[in-house]
């Protein structure tokens, strides 16, 4: 078995593989850990909206041990992840980091967010980093004013314009 | 007779905290992405590359003979999963016996299918770790989220 604690680890095996056959290979790949995701998600922000991702992100902060602020009102959730697990292990890591490895995030929560019709901003801020900034908009307005303050924007597959 | 397991302080990678199982359901979900569209070959040179540069610790504990680090190892994730396990530790041999997974038993709850090459993470990974030392891991699947797993000197009956 590979511990659970140590999924990031394999995680960064399985992306060094496919970024080297290539850009698309990657994105197929977020993808579909995107609809694995959407087993936890998509029906609570569905009925939940902002308040849903709230509740799913405040799970995730006490059970990946993150070091997390969530700041939520009524128009935006914000995720202010202070010191990211999942990068954090992946840099103590006796196997080389994968570069981008940051990027997957946006690439499974990017297309969640776009099915349930809000808009998401993803700062990654430094790729070495393990620290980043979310913010999720119900209005599309506030979405590109946020975009034009990030340090270090992430697109994921099929991002709305 | 069989030797206690401690010093898990001196494990390489010692996590401490909340458990996240659902990182499981992703292992689930790459291992039949990356099969159906690479292949198995792929997918166990990935599992091999977890067993030697993500473990390169416990790789060269185990060429040097210290195989209680991987009881260790054993002992500290097993019992973070909560699974149902026993390990007797020998001299040259350990065999650590899972009566319940918890990792397959959670996939089987939260996905409601488990990919039939979801225990190559454990057979490949472990092969990896004993390749080129002079111990043998052998993996033996006894049933569902059941198996065991003896690392052994080679050559050994």
């Amino acid at each position: 078995m590979i511990p659970s604690d140590h999924f990031t680890r394999f995680y960064n095996e399985v992306f060094k593989f496919l970024e080297g056959q290539g850009e698309e290979h990657l994105k197929e790949y977020w993808l579909e850990i995107s609809k694995n995701q959407e087993k936890h998600t998509l029906e609570l922000f569905k009925s939940k909206g902002l308040q849903g991702m709230y509740e799913y992100w405040d799970h995730i902060r006490e059970e990946e041990n993150c070091d997390m602020d969530l700041e939520l009102n009524d128009e935006r959730l914000q995720l202010k992840m202070n010191v990211c697990p999942s990068l954090s292990k992946v840099l103590d890591n006796d196997a080389e980091p994968m570069k981008r490895y940051c990027d997957h995030c946006a690439g499974w929560i990017g297309p969640i967010i776009d099915k349930v019709g809000y808009h998401l901003v993803y700062d990654v801020i430094d790729r070495k980093k393990p620290q980043c900034v979310v913010n999720i908009f119900k209005d599309k307005k506030e979405a590109i004013k946020q975009e034009k303050k990030a340090k270090l924007l992430m697109g994921w597959p099929s991002k709305k314009k | 007779m069989s030797e206690k397991i401690s010093n898990k302080n001196d494990l390489r990678y010692n996590d401490a905290g909340n458990v996240h199982m659902d990182f499981h359901g992703a292992t689930n979900t790459t291992i039949e992405f990356i099969i159906k569209k690479y292949g198995i070959k792929i997918m166990d040179d990935i599992f091999f590359k977890v067993g030697k540069e993500v473990y390169k610790d416990l790789r060269e504990n185990i060429k040097k003979g210290n195989i209680k680090m991987l009881a260790e190892h054993w002992d500290h994730f097993f019992g973070r999963e909560n699974s149902e396990y026993k390990i007797e530790l020998d001299k040259d041999q350990v065999v650590l016996t899972v009566k319940k997974c918890r990792a397959y038993e959670h996939v089987k709850k939260i996905a409601g299918f488990v990919s039939p090459n979801f225990c190559d993470q454990t057979i490949k990974t472990n092969q990896a770790l004993s390749e080129g030392t002079e111990y043998v891991i052998d993996t033996k699947i006894l049933g569902e989220a059941s198996c065991q797993q003896i690392i052994r000197k080679k050559y050994d009956t």
